[in-house]
């Protein structure tokens, strides 16, 4: 019941896993003076883009013999063509099956015969390859992976092959899970229009039908220096780093890669709910996810979100913990999330458990009125300043690592921020008001006015139980 | 091999220069009241991480009728000390950013702090209060015992957490350890304060306490420290337990029926102690059979050649008590019996051939060259030096290991296989609907959750 830190900083990837798309809520900033710019910064990285549009991003960090390099492409999930969910991921795991002179599976163990940690994940908005390596390995995995960026040719009994191990990974994270299925669930119906609709892995069916040419058009299309963001972190300079890059990467041809043209969620005509009950679910939950501004669209408004998110959920003496769970003891647990980091819109989730014998309806009600009560009466002055010295708090801490900051960097910089939003972000989370935190809770997610903004709500229950819409249930929990 | 100089600081570098012939400078400190602590120095973030531990307070000192006792007492020590309530308490962690908390496994209790510079005096007395005078008042309790309730009945659904139950119940019969240490739904609901109460002040003692730390703090103020923080706690003298045990079950093959389409495997037969001469051997051993994923064997032959999982790995379980060596996976139902007798497979082939050049090679380099990489954080690296103390592991732990590691040769790796892995004295458990899966016991029910 800790709080977590803004920035993720320690992400668990599994082999040749992705990660999802909402798990960093990216800092956001605003365009500096350049000309005097007194400000401190957070992580004092460096920039330059190569004559074929490739953007390096250098965090040094000279706490240890080692590096962090990423390699984040400008591609997702939400760029594939209907009826081909999967291929985004896909081609990320066909990245380790053979390139330019390296054989399938000879990428991952070059890295590991060098000491070091290689993996990749796939995001509506971008698919990022990383490994972390002692310093003087710079050179090789930069050779490696400029290597894959045109030059991939996997065989096709291997691409056989890792369809069934994508396949089997979506048995694992999804399909024996009813968690997972609620909340793909909930947000295929969230975004009406829009490609956040499918899930990151893709639908088991699509999957299934995937071919090498699929991928082959997608890499081809996509996979390019002036569509990509190399970050390194880590024992190097700047100097040292775009000197490597420009040999190693900066032959790489331009490609000619397209706008990201993604059509537009239209508001929704009803308030969609689902419900879905399972046999092994002990425990049930409601949620509500809203449709909120991404960080390309509106940064004012994602930065008061940011705010509202922190004083709503940022640890156990929080509003809806507070209120929820210690004072009224309707639930177990509760909360509030909001990852602002995405092209498009973004999400902002609400969630509780019940305690046993609490009716399910009752408490989205109380999570509700959570939100009406900001709506109604703001938050006061000390709120917003304890919440603005937490977050930046947390940047320090961000510092505290040698890959964290790569993400935050990568995260921004394929989601439409700038690398002087990450930079400064604690100057532009510091100028959020309590009005703008009150205007943006009426705007995206008042309960009253269910029609203005898109929301789903959804309760995940017991094969038992009666179902919400129904009579309200007695007992909630077994 | 080039030697990695870890922890660097860049505004005293004379004072760390000598460091430069280690992988890491850990600074042994005692306080003046005789409190022992490691430590490593780094100024590069105002950031301290401290992490301890007491070693034997873990679940295994639990009655059978309070399982989940240490766990709530982990969840309930930061929930309000001396004056300060719960929602004060917690609220004061909050403002100052401090993150405080506190752990159990089966064998030890553990805690941590991690703190920015400027708030340190307060986050210590904090600890320090927590650690010497948590209230145990009723509303935090209860809170944490509905959320204990409700992660217990979630858990529920997860067949990756009821294979783990059924393995642990299955392997350990008969030890504490079988015993469920998240606690069940009847065992946490008769949890009292007095209980948390009494295992605070029997099992947590200056005499079984570890200490470490890392970060921007200096051995001179390290020892102040300990006393103000650790000094007050009482000698505790903790009850006996079974020591060693025994793999219980080995050579069974039980199945948990479940309709998901994709069956759990867990594998577990003896391992190896981490004092064991031959356990660095054995390190590289597994490396080469599954512990590193991508060009590891079970990898390579089962996913990447035939694509039946997404995930295969085997690792080393290292309990006080008991020595174990693991592999988890998962495969759609069809393909349960293949993918155990490929993996039984591969255990014959390790001890039947020598490991080739290249395997050995490469297990060494990154066995060796990979510790940096764990190493970045404040509270990676106070992890570290916990693990190492409570093991009781030399203060050149890191430095031995390096060395035998690199002498290692193909015959000791199949010599040690030989010794270590025994594909007929598995106990394993199949979570799902398992095929091609013969004599295999079916379990009716989880055990020991309700």
């Amino acid at each position: 019941m800790k709080r977590a830190l803004f920035i993720a900083a320690l992400l668990c990837l599994s082999g040749g896993g992705i990660v999802w798309a909402q798990m960093a809520a990216t800092p956001k900033a605003d365009t500096p003076e350049a000309a005097k710019e007194t400000r401190e910064k957070i992580f004092n990285a460096e920039t330059f883009t190569l004559e074929n549009g490739l953007q390096i991003v250098v965090i040094p960090n000279h706490r240890a013999p080692v590096i962090t390099h990423m390699v984040w492409y400008k591609v997702g999930a939400a760029d594939e063509v209907t009826g081909k969910s999967g291929i985004a991921h896909f081609l990320e795991h066909l990245m380790f099956k053979g390139s330019n002179g390296l054989a399938p599976g000879e990428f991952s163990k070059k890295i590991r015969a060098m000491g070091g940690e290689d993996n990749a994940f796939t995001g509506h908005d971008y698919t990022s390859y990383h490994q972390s390596v002692s310093v003087d390995h710079l050179e090789d995995v930069m050779k490696m992976e400029a290597g894959r960026m045109r030059g991939l040719n996997p065989p096709l009994d291997h691409v056989d092959s890792e369809r069934l191990v994508i396949l089997e990974e979506r048995r694992q994270r999804t399909d024996n899970d009813p968690r997972a299925r609620f909340a793909e669930q909930m947000n295929a119906l969230l975004y009406v229009n829009h490609p956040y609709s499918k899930p990151v892995i893709g639908w088991a069916s699509e999957m299934a039908s995937l071919s090498w040419d699929d991928c082959k058009t997608f890499y081809d299309k996509w996979y390019a220096p002036n569509n990509a963001i190399l970050i390194v972190a880590g024992d190097v300079t700047g100097q040292q780093v775009f000197d490597l890059a420009k040999k190693i990467y900066g032959p790489l041809p331009k490609g000619d890669v397209p706008e990201r043209m993604r059509p537009v969620s239209p508001p929704l005509a009803g308030v969609p709910e689902v419900t879905l009950e399972d046999e092994v679910i002990r425990e049930p939950m409601v949620q509500i996810v809203y449709r909120t501004p991404g960080s390309r669209q509106n940064k004012e408004e994602t930065l008061a979100l940011q705010a509202l998110e922190e004083i709503m959920s940022g640890g156990p003496t929080s509003r809806i913990y507070k209120n929820l769970v210690v004072d009224q003891k309707i639930a177990t647990g509760a909360g509030l999330s909001y990852q602002s980091a995405a092209l498009d819109d973004s999400e902002l989730w609400i969630y509780a458990t019940p305690a046993p014998g609490k009716d399910i309806k009752a408490v989205k009600t109380a999570l509700q009125d959570q939100i009406r009560d900001v709506i109604k009466n703001g938050v006061t002055a000390t709120e917003l300043k304890e919440a603005i010295t937490r977050m930046q708090a947390d940047a320090i801490y961000a510092r505290d690592s040698l890959t964290g900051p790569a993400m935050v960097f990568g995260y921004a910089l394929t989601t439409g921020s700038s690398i002087d939003d990450v930079e400064y972000w604690t100057y532009d989370i510091a100028k959020v008001t309590a009005k703008q935190i009150q205007d943006v809770a009426k705007k995206y997610l008042d309960p009253d006015a269910v029609l203005e903004h898109a929301a789903v709500t959804g309760y995940l229950l017991p094969k038992a139980s009666a179902p919400p819409a129904a009579e309200p249930a007695k007992e909630a929990a077994p | 091999m080039k030697k990695l100089l870890l922890i660097m600081c860049v505004m005293v570098v004379p004072v760390n220069a000598w460091a430069k012939d280690k992988l890491l400078d850990i600074q042994p400190v005692t306080s003046p009241g005789g409190i022992k602590a490691w430590l490593v120095e780094d100024h590069n973030v105002p950031v301290i991480a401290l992490e301890f531990g007491f070693k034997g307070a873990g679940a295994l000192l639990e009655p059978t009728d309070k399982q989940g006792l240490s766990r709530m007492l982990s969840n309930t020590m930061d929930e309000g000390a001396g004056d300060l309530e719960s929602q004060v308490f917690q609220k004061e962690l909050q403002d100052l950013s401090i993150g405080l908390s506190f752990g159990s496994t089966r064998d030890d209790f553990t805690g941590s702090v991690k703190t920015l510079t400027r708030n340190k005096a307060r986050a210590f007395e904090l600890l320090q209060l927590a650690l010497t005078k948590p209230r145990f008042d009723a509303e935090p309790v209860e809170r944490m015992r509905a959320a204990n309730l409700s992660r217990i009945r979630s858990s529920m659904s997860e067949p990756d957490w009821i294979a783990a139950r059924i393995l642990n119940d299955l392997a350990f019969t008969g030890h504490p350890y079988a015993q469920n240490s998240g606690g069940t739904l009847t065992t946490l609901a008769s949890i009292t304060p007095d209980d948390l109460r009494a295992f605070h002040k029997n099992n947590l003692g200056k005499n079984n306490l570890f200490v470490s730390v890392a970060g921007d703090i200096t051995k001179e103020e390290l020892a102040t420290l300990l006393d103000q923080v650790f000094g007050a706690l009482p000698t505790v003298k903790l009850p006996a337990v079974p020591k060693t045990t025994s793999l219980q079950n080995e050579n069974t093959v039980n199945v948990y029926k479940k309709d998901i389409p994709q069956t759990i495997v867990e594998m577990l037969q003896p391992g190896i102690d981490r004092k064991d001469t031959d356990y660095q051997v054995a390190q590289v051993m597994n490396f080469i059979l599954g512990s590193s994923g991508f060009g590891s064997r079970l990898t390579e032959e089962i996913r990447e050649k035939r694509g039946l999982t997404y995930g295969i790995y085997s690792y080393f379980m290292d309990m006080e008590y008991f020595d174990g060596l693991e592999v988890s996976t998962s495969t759609e139902n069809k393909n349960a019996g293949e993918i155990i007798a490929m993996t039984k497979a591969e255990w014959e082939k390790m001890k039947d051939a020598p490991v080739t050049a290249d395997e050995l090679k490469d297990a060494k380099t990154y066995l060796t060259g990979s510790l940096p990489l764990s190493l970045t954080s404040t509270d990676a690296i106070a992890g570290l030096l916990l693990s190492l103390q409570m093991d009781d592991l030399p203060l050149d732990y890191l430095d031995q290991r390096e060395k035998i590691i690199n002498a290692t040769t193909e015959a000791d790796v199949q010599r040690v296989a030989k010794k270590i892995l025994q594909e007929d004295k598995m106990t394993v458990v199949l979570v799902g609907t398992p095929e091609g899966v013969k004599d295999f016991k079916a379990i009716d029910k989880v055990p020991n959750v309700e």
